[in-house]
């Protein structure tokens, strides 16, 4: 390793213990530095700010500050950056005084507010003038907040990036994705203050301690360098026998790693070790050895080792690295997880129809099947008008305060849509609507259960008769094509089945959707895909809902062997029919 | 001293449970003197669920086996498996003192204990460390270091590891029977020893194990094995499929799928039918011959294609290709799927020909209990020569040794 040139760092200027403070903006900031404060890991001068005095209230740290408090009376600047802007600049003076004479200023905010995004830059800016080293840790807003949101939080990106001696961002959307649902959601903001915090604690650790092999700031910028890069981290410390690989493994099991999935194509990864004095080469050298599976030939490995009596008996490592926004959502596209936050899951099907999509990872959802939403939409029209429709999603753009009316509008667009879906859409055009279309479908099914039931005895002579003479020639096709070519096997194993249950089981559900009953006289094929349809809402509202109990059959008590989400208990055929019906 | 050594082996299966009795004689050769066999209660997935239930079925094959073999069994090699076990490789790196060119017991000694400090989770336990081939001065393949000139001796060493509580519980469950363990054996491994020739290994070849409830594959390359693992997946998915599918009891399904069942689909003719029966013989219905291929066929490729992931990095090396093992390797055009899923050359194969009542233990399902007698001769042979007095003083030692503790 080359020797650090200290005299040269701005961190090196003192010769004891540097002192840091930590500055949390806005209200994500806030609740960043309340856990600092709670868990007490990093020796430093906490300052809270914010325009909010609610919040500064309810705030731990030491210090608070209130944001421009003559400009704004103490109410938030209410997600407008101007205004954020305009508080801080007051309030300058305070903050120079809460945060002078320190030697390394940490500012967290999450971007996308008011407060935020407005006051972090000029925080920033202050800081940079006293000298002080200038690390700021921001998160990204969640997609669901909409574009503006992003807008802003992208501007405010470029402002801290000219301020900032190191940017460390955090994508929101990512951290929401891994925690399991049935997590309170007080829970996964927890934790993501808390990655958060730990990253804070990391960073601190490793530019100011003197190590063994050192890591400096250079080595942590070069480890973030990345264009539109959001910072992937992991932190893990353990003791006893393994002590090593043990804290390589929780740094992994980070939700921002994705047990070291994400890694594959990192360019730049920085590694620090730090143990007590017990620490031994061999642990050091398993550790790397086993991280190096993770990751790349190709790799930078920026290696850093310290050894601190704090730690005792404990070993701590420490994984930082950056992954392209791109990147970051292709990954998540390619392996998405099924345990989606809620909220997240709800909203981007609302942005989905949107003209430029917001998220690039699901694909648009195909035009043709958009089109029978207008036509069918007079059934229920004393429920969703159609001009409602049609700008709702520029509503959620143009004002956050619409946010949650038309996510509540959306469900009916969507509902429409699924009726006409679970008719013309067939298997084969399915795998194209993105999945969070079958995320969603609970809520629809619930809310247009009446609407679609009831009117169905009055529409139905017409455009049933017309639907299904287009289905069983398809159905029919569908066996065909079966028996040939391999693309359809699962398409074979699914009308076959059908066939099977129809004769197992006459009759089975049409209790559901009972506008199908005038075909019960039909040929056995259409009777097939005439349970096809009927079975199609059940089963999927039931995939949502349930555990995947009743469909392991023998193995229902055993441990299930899942890999990569998919429980290989449940008969094959069945999860084929799953995907292919998605 | 005997000339040879009666040996037993317990493969606790899924679906059967196995003892096998076989002398080794001092030349190599086995024989198999009795087989008792028992079909399997209470265990899912090649682990035990239900204490009471198959040490009632073992028992049942125990008394088997002695009555054929006319042995009294006191030890057995007790064979296991399960999702929990892994595997993984190490390399101990040693240097020689300044003062010494020439490797000694004690360098040899001390590489492996260096391989061996791998880091493995706490609750796991080790199964089996083998040596693989040692490196002297970065010269591979070296099979026995001590006397020759080196300064850098490395040990390549594949450790195979389980939980320690599951692997415990095995032996519990045995013990209780009673029956004392001589040695716990990862199934594959054993069944390796029969399955695979020299040449086999030499060249390089995957074995798998096609069980019940799991299906177990070790991989040699160069005579030496590289990778071993478990997959929880087996033949009970296949029934289990057919039995859904289908919509008939699971010892119907499984019926089905021993009699009828095949995963070659395509050449199947269309509208060849099968009747089901339910349990009681009444005809439940017919179903297209196609569509239960089909189910099948689905399931064995995605167990199949779960091995490969798994040993994907080595395929390209192994010249003597797959040889497929254990029950359902018995299952119609099994070798088909494989070679589609692997593309390589596969092989079906029970274990090598022993001497004794073999001809009926040719039989791919009984590689695994035969190998454990295989392995067991293996690992006496390995064993150093000791006198009977050391033997003596050692059994002492360790008779202290426990006292103390």
């Amino acid at each position: 390793m080359v020797e650090y040139d200290r005299s040269h760092s701005p961190e090196g200027a003192s010769t004891a213990a540097p002192r840091i403070c930590i500055v949390g903006v806005g209200g994500a900031g806030s609740n960043v530095v309340d856990r600092i404060t709670l868990d007490r890991i990093v020796d430093a001068t906490l300052v809270c700010a914010h325009t909010d005095v609610r919040v500064l209230g309810h705030s731990m740290a030491p210090v608070k500050i209130q944001l421009g408090a003559e400009l704004m009376k103490g109410i938030g600047a209410g997600g407008d950056p101007d205004l954020g802007r305009e508080a801080a600049l007051f309030s300058r003076e305070q903050i120079r005084q809460a945060i002078e004479n320190h030697d390394i200023i940490f500012i967290s905010a999450g971007l996308g507010g008011g407060t935020g995004s407005g006051a972090a830059p000029v925080i920033a800016e202050i800081a940079k003038n006293t000298n002080a080293l200038v690390l700021v840790v921001a998160t990204m807003p969640f997609s669901f907040e909409g574009r503006r949101r992003l807008g802003q939080a992208e501007e405010a990106l470029e402002l801290l990036q000219k301020r900032a001696d190191a940017l460390v961002l955090f994508e929101n959307n990512r951290m929401g994705e891994l925690i399991l649902p049935k997590d309170g959601i007080q829970k996964a903001f927890n934790q993501a203050d808390q990655l958060i915090a730990q990253s804070l604690r990391a960073i601190s650790t490793i530019t100011t301690t003197p190590g063994l092999v050192k890591l400096g700031l250079d080595d942590l910028t070069s480890a973030l360098a990345n264009a539109n890069g959001r910072c992937l981290f992991g932190f893990g410390e353990a003791r006893g026998q393994n002590r090593g690989s043990e804290a390589l493994k929780k740094a992994l099991k980070s939700p921002l790693i994705d047990s070291g999935r994400l890694l594959h194509q990192t360019k730049n990864l920085l590694v620090h070790v730090a143990g007590g004095e017990s620490l031994t080469l061999v642990e050091v050298e398993g550790v790397m050895k086993q991280l190096g599976r993770h990751v790349p030939d190709q790799t930078h490995i920026l290696f850093g080792l310290g050894v601190d009596a704090k730690l005792g008996d404990a070993v701590a490592v420490t994984l930082i690295s950056s992954l392209g926004l791109n990147q970051l959502n292709a990954h998540a596209a390619a392996a998405p997880p099924s345990e989606m936050l809620q909220p997240r899951a709800e909203l981007p099907v609302s942005v989905a129809p949107a003209p430029a999509p917001l998220i690039p990872a699901p694909a648009p959802a195909p035009a043709p099947k958009r089109e029978p939403a207008p036509k069918k939409a007079p059934a229920h029209s004393q429920y969703a008008p159609p001009p409602q429709l049609e700008s709702a999603p520029d509503l959620l753009f143009k004002a956050e305060e619409f946010i949650s009316v038309p996510a509540v509008g959306e469900a009916f667009p969507l509902s429409s849509l699924h009726a006409e879906a679970a008719a013309p859409a067939l298997p084969k055009e399915l795998p194209v609507v993105p999945q969070s279309f079958m995320i969603e479908e609970p809520p629809a099914l619930e809310i247009p259960a009446a609407p679609v039931i009831t009117p169905a005895p009055v529409i139905a002579p017409a455009p049933e008769t017309a639907r299904i003479p287009v289905r069983t020639p398809i159905a029919k096709e569908l066996a065909d094509a079966a028996r040939s070519p391999k693309e359809s096997t699962l398409a074979a194993v699914v009308a076959r089945s059908v066939t099977l249950q129809t004769e197992a089981a006459p009759a089975p559900q049409d209790d559901l959707i009972s506008f199908d009953e005038p075909e019960e006289a039909a040929t056995t094929i259409s009777a097939a895909t005439a349970v096809l349809t009927r079975t199609k809402p059940t089963a999927e509202s039931q995939q949502t809902f349930s555990l995947g109990e009743e469909d392991r059959g023998r193995f229902k008590d055993t441990e299930p062997s899942i890999v990569q989400g998919e429980d290989l208990d449940v008969p094959t055929w069945m999860r084929l029919k799953k995907k292919l019906r998605r | 001293m005997a000339k040879s050594t009666i040996y037993a082996g317990l493969e606790i299966g899924t679906h059967k449970i196995c003892v096998v009795v076989g002398e080794a004689k001092r030349d190599g050769a086995i024989k198999i003197l009795g087989v008792g066999q028992a079909p399997s209660r209470g265990v899912r997935k090649g682990e035990i669920v239900d204490f009471e239930k198959v040490q009632t079925c073992v028992n049942d094959a125990l008394v088997r086996a002695e009555d054929r073999s006319d042995v009294m069994i006191r030890n057995v090699f007790l064979g296991v498996t399960g999702a929990h076990i892994e595997s993984l490789n190490n390399r101990g790196r040693h240097r020689l003192p300044d003062d010494q060119t020439e490797i000694a017991e004690d360098d040899v000694e001390e590489a492996k204990e260096i391989a061996r400090s791998v880091s493995i989770p706490q609750s796991n336990v080790f199964l089996h460390s083998v040596t693989r081939q040692y490196i002297v001065d970065g010269q591979e393949a070296v099979r026995q270091p001590i006397g020759r000139e080196g300064r850098v001796l490395e040990a390549d060493y594949h450790i195979i590891h389980g939980v320690r509580g599951r692997v415990q519980n095995a032996i519990r469950c045995v013990r209780e029977i009673p029956l004392e363990v001589e040695d716990v054996v990862f199934n594959p491994v054993a069944a390796a020893q029969v399955v695979l020739t020299r040449e086999a290994k030499m060249q390089g070849a995957l074995m798998i194990d096609f069980g019940a409830g799991t299906c177990d594959y070790v991989l040699y390359e160069d005579g030496m094995i590289t990778a071993s693992g478990c997959v929880p997946l087996g033949g009970d998915h296949i029934t289990n499929d057919v039995a859904m599918a289908l919509q008939i009891p699971n010892g119907r399904a499984e019926r089905l799928k021993v009699e009828e069942g095949s995963v070659l689909y395509e050449d199947v003719a269309e509208g060849e039918m099968l009747s089901i029966e339910d349990d009681t013989g009444l005809v439940l219905g017919e179903i297209e011959r196609a569509f239960l291929f089909e189910v099948m066929n689905l399931r064995t490729k995605e167990i199949l294609t779960q091995v490969r992931v798994r040993v994907e990095d080595h395929l390209g090396r192994l010249g003597a290709g797959i040889y497929l093992t254990g029950g359902v390797s018995m299952m119609k055009g099994v070798d088909a799927v494989a070679r589609e899923v692997f593309g390589i050359k596969v092989t079906r194969a029970g274990s090598a020909p022993v001497s004794g009542i073999t001809a009926t233990f040719e039989n791919p399902q009984y590689s695994a209990p035969i190998g454990l007698i295989r392995y067991a001769q293996i690992l006496d042979s390995e064993k150093p020569f000791l006198s009977p007095l050391k033997r003596l003083g050692r059994r002492m030692q360790e008779l202290l040794s426990s006292i103390t503790l």
